[in-house]
């Protein structure tokens, strides 16, 4: 009795352990409403456009939450990134061996950004004391790109520094994310920033780097931005109160926006302004409500979204195309709201990047970059893909906002991987996007459509040998290797994983890390917990395996046959008593067997774990199949299947869900061979040599 | 003589010579077979086995990326090869020109393979030299006038306020580049067509013949030559469009595209031979 209550409990447990935990409901600390607990900003910033200056006040209230004294601040200068050749950023693009993010400005096209007065609010003078540091190491020993500031007296915790700066910027023309062309401005990372303050640790605010994107605390932000008359502006937050200054003829507005850690903002006088609202109830189904809550095991309640307002500011020549910008976006919120969580502010700000402004794809909170051209294709998810993937970054770093320098993936990852899901329910597969000169290919030909999973499968599988997904966004071997980890490999292991874990589990593991993690700054390991916690099993080791290492993964069939062997051999056997004589003919009267030798192989160095197993399907020429699973953990193995029947063909992960295996033409094997294709694929390359050879003799 | 005159001959005199399409397309189904030979191990490797043979897609990109990933140690060496095929070919074509006008200037001869090479032979050195004199010409077309043209646009393409005016600007470049192109290799094509017609040795004077010729009807010539551009595209179209008929995978499918796509390389060439037959027939209505 005993032993079977044991049992029971034991089974119990292993049942509650096993099955998926519904999404936590309701762990945000936090919401927009409730104002950001520890950093205040306060900026009235001019726009000198003939001049290509800022010219900027700044309030910054910050509020030690910390058990430590800390006697100083760190503050981000990014545009210092722009000012000459020594800082970080630009000698890391002058090293870049494939994708460099911005060249040198040209002469006179330099941008920069001078603190010219930094006080207390008591007027205690901090000037002095500002100096530039390297807190990435001497190899950026110009890089001016953060200031260091010391306090009079350390700020204990729970106090508060308030401080006010002046300064002054260039900007730069037309390099990575800010500048201006003619008299398009796209301002973003333009305001001396402080870094994050850990505790413990000290600040983490590292330079501009070639490769790397952001880290800052939530703030509540109040901007006044004036700029000459009849500029239209776009920016981050709400615009509450407009006020024109006749006599220097200027506009100034001012934007709020509580519980966002950045703040970005466009200026262009031929800009058009267009507005719609976000309504939930047209945009999703009592149905959809409800099936989405059921997966995600909450109330249907905490899944219901809110209204949002679209603001998009577009350029004239692409006024046809902002039903199609709006169309994406109201897709992007629908979609991420329902599995990530309701969209928390107010409005979303959609800005098709002015022309030559450099500013195309680049997300900031509750504002971003979008991208199109004049000729843009319908079939081409372009700039579907780009809105909805810069929208998604208002929650995979704009909400659950993880450390861009230090781990690049837990944004750009996730967003990728959110993207092709958000893109494939609203739209399908999309035609690759290949122009000439312009004019969409697919005007022409039939392009293949493709969802955004497979391409980033081919970008995942070809970057494995070089650096591992978490490495610091500065530290990969090339752009090449951060672009292909930290987006598509990374989204590539996301979509291995949800296939591995299946639902209910993926879902409410992705619900709830985003919801825990909100207005917060998650690491890989707040990301880790969530999974073991709601799939209820330690996957620690494809982390492990397939993130921090740089292994390959590949299993595949070495060998497959299926031969005849006689049911028995030769010779005088005794059985049940009697004797009976297996002879030549005998045995060929009898049923036939096969015996069916299944050779597997670990070809890549990675390994899988846990309870994961390698799922091998043997198919049989009458229809008829067997399964077998392998752990995989040596580098080979045989089995040996006896029917009465001949094998036809042999499938390892069948169902595809190793999306990172990187080799699928190995991941099956036929008895007899499959040429048809081979003849397919031959006839087409043979086509593409006679008609190159043709083109080639044609000059002759 | 008009345009669709000269058209409709050169159109006629390539049906009445049947066996010189067929000698062009079996030089250039051998040699393309040849090239692809490298490419047929690695597929046949890859796939052969592979249950993916059964449902891979020509373009792929699963696969493709898969296979150029595992083979870029040698893709390097694969395209090279391809290069130095293309390479070989262009050489080995400079010799065909020589049977291909040789024949179809030969009006009552037949284009039997001996009288075929022979005409290759006779003129592949003038032919030669015609073609490393037309290198010359393109050389200074693409680099230097092409360039001339670039620098001419570049302020604009500068100082634009929309992307409309680069777009624009860059496909104009392209047209005049094209354009250009087509009026060299028009004057090549009248210039071998000189050395033939005219038994002309020396190829400086062939070409004096060709742009003498051309000088008096340019416009006419030109004609011919885009006309029959705007055959091979619509050609190429049609093609494209019945092609995708046969998109699905099957066996019939497989084999009805493959000899499609013959079909297309057998019109290629034909068309190629109307161009050098409807400007033979021109040239030859006005004697030089």
């Amino acid at each position: 009795m005993k032993n079977r209550i044991i049992g029971a409990c034991l089974m119990l447990g292993a049942a509650l352990v096993l099955l998926p935990v519904p999404a936590t409901p309701g762990q945000t600390a936090a919401s927009p409403s409730a104002g950001a607990p520890g950093l205040r900003y306060e900026i009235w910033v001019e726009l000198d456009a003939a001049g290509k200056m800022l010219l900027g006040k700044e309030e910054i209230v910050w509020t030690n939450p910390t058990k430590d004294a800390v006697p100083d601040m760190l503050l981000h200068l990014y545009w210092n990134a722009f000012k000459n050749e020594d800082s970080a950023f630009l000698r890391e693009a002058r090293a870049e061996t494939l994708f460099s993010r911005g060249d040198s400005p040209e002469d006179g096209e330099w941008g920069w950004v001078d603190v010219t007065d930094i006080r207390l609010a008591d007027g205690s003078d901090l000037k002095p004391s500002l100096a530039f540091v390297t807190p990435d190491g001497p190899e950026t020993e110009g890089d001016q790109t953060v200031a260091r500031v010391l306090f009079p007296a350390p700020v204990q915790p729970g106090e508060s520094v308030h401080l006010r700066i002046e300064f002054r910027s260039k900007v730069p023309r037309t390099v990575a994310r800010s500048g201006y062309y003619r008299n398009s401005f796209f301002i973003g990372q333009w305001f001396p920033k402080p870094g994050v303050y850990e505790e413990g640790k000290g600040w983490n605010c590292h330079a501009y780097h070639q490769n790397s994107e952001f880290f800052a605390d939530f703030a509540d932000f109040v901007v006044h931005i004036t700029v000459p008359r009849g500029f239209v502006v776009g920016s981050s937050g709400k615009p509450s109160e407009t006020r024109v200054d006749e006599s220097s003829g200027t506009t100034t507005t001012t934007y709020r926006q509580a519980m966002v850690h950045d703040f970005a903002w466009m200026a262009d006088p031929r800009y058009l302004k267009v507005e719609q609202e976000f309504v939930a109830d047209r945009e999703v189904t009592p149905k959809e409500y409800e099936d989405t809550a059921a997966l995600l095991g909450l109330p249907v309640d905490e899944v219901r979204l809110p209204n949002v307002k679209m603001i998009l500011l577009i350029a004239p020549e692409h006024k046809g195309q902002s039903e199609r910008h709006f169309r994406a976006l109201r897709a992007a919120i629908k979609y991420y709201g329902l599995w990530y969580g309701p969209y928390p502010y107010e409005t979303v700000t959609m800005v098709d990047p002015p022309f030559r402004t450099g500013s195309g794809g680049m997300e900031y909170p509750t504002l971003f970059t979008a991208g199109t051209s004049v000729l843009a294709s319908r079939n081409v998810l372009s700039p579907e893909g780009v809105i909805v993937h810069e929208f998604g970054h208002g929650y995979w770093y704009g909400l659950a906002a993880s450390n861009e320098f230090e781990a690049a993936w837990l944004d750009e990852g996730f967003n990728t991987y959110s993207t092709g899901q958000v893109l494939a329910v609203a739209y399908g597969a999309g035609s690759l996007g290949f122009s000439f000169k312009g004019w969409p290919i697919d005007w022409f030909l039939r392009i293949p459509k493709t969802f955004d999973f497979e391409t980033n499968r081919v970008a995942a599988i070809a970057t494995v040998e070089f650096d591992p997904v978490t490495a610091w966004s500065w530290k990969f071997y090339n752009g090449g290797s951060y672009g292909a980890n930290v987006y598509m490999r990374a989204a590539t292991l996301l979509s291995t994983l949800e296939r591995l874990l299946g639902e209910p589990a993926w879902p409410r593991i992705m619900r709830t890390y985003h919801m825990r993690y909100r207005f917060r700054h998650p690491t890989k390991a707040d990301f880790i917990g969530v999974v073991n916690e709601i799939a209820g099993k330690d996957m620690t080791w494809f982390f492990d395996e397939l993130l921090d290492a740089t292994r390959a993964f590949d299993y595949g069939v070495a060998g497959l046959s299926s031969i005849k062997v006689p049911r028995h051999l030769r010779g005088v056997y005794d059985t049940d008593g009697t004797r009976v004589e297996w002879t030549d003919k005998k045995i060929e009267e009898s049923e036939t067997l096969y015996r069916t030798t299944v050779v597997l192989r670990r070809y890549g160095e990675a390994c899988i774990g846990g309870d994961a197993r390698i799922k091998v399907l043997v198919r049989f020429k009458d229809g008829t199949t067997e399964t077998r699973t392998w752990d995989g953990q040596a580098r080979w193995t045989r089995l040996e299947l006896i029917k009465p029947v001949e094998a036809e063909s042999v499938q390892i992960d069948p169902e595809g869900v190793w999306l990172i295996d990187e080799n699928l033409a190995n991941n099956s094997r036929g008895v007899d061979g499959t040429r048809r294709n081979v003849v397919k694929l031959m006839s087409q390359l043979l086509f593409t040599i006679q008609c190159l050879l043709h083109f080639v003799g044609s000059w002759s | 003589m008009g345009i669709i005159k000269a058209i409709i001959g050169g159109i006629g005199t390539t049906l009445r010579k049947p066996r010189l399409l067929i000698i062009l397309y079996v030089v250039n189904a051998v040699f393309a077979l040849v090239a692809a030979l490298p490419f047929l191990v690695i597929v046949q490797g890859e796939l052969g086995h592979s249950l993916l043979g059964s449902f891979v897609q020509p373009l792929d990109l699963m696969w493709i990326g898969e296979a150029v990933l595992e083979h870029q140690g040698s893709l390097a060496a694969l395209l090279a090869g391809l290069a130095a095929a293309a390479l070989v070919y262009l050489v080995l074509h400079v010799f065909l020109n020589g049977g291909i006008v040789g024949r179809l200037l030969d009006r009552e001869g037949r284009a039997t393979l001996p009288a075929f090479t022979a005409d290759c032979g006779r003129y592949f050195w003038r032919f030669v030299r015609l073609f490393l004199v037309a290198l010359v010409f393109y050389v200074l077309t693409l680099g230097v006038f092409m360039s001339l043209v670039s620098a001419l646009f570049k302020p604009m393409t500068e100082s634009a306020v929309t992307e409309w005016l680069p777009l624009i600007l860059s496909n104009l470049h392209f047209l005049i580049a094209l354009l250009l192109l087509s009026i060299v290799h028009m004057v090549v094509d009248y210039a071998r067509i000189a050395v033939v017609a005219d038994e002309e040795r020396k190829i400086l004077k062939a070409l004096r013949h060709a742009l003498t010729f051309l000088r008096k009807r340019f416009f006419r010539a030109w004609a011919i030559y885009l006309l029959i551009v705007a055959l091979t595209v619509a050609g190429t179209v049609v093609f494209y469009a019945v092609l995708g008929i046969f998109g699905t995978p099957g066996v019939p499918q497989v084999a009805a595209g493959l000899v499609l796509m013959q079909i297309y390389v057998l019109f290629r060439i034909w068309v190629r031979t109307v161009f050098v037959a409807a400007q033979a027939e021109f040239y030859r209505a006005h004697p030089y």
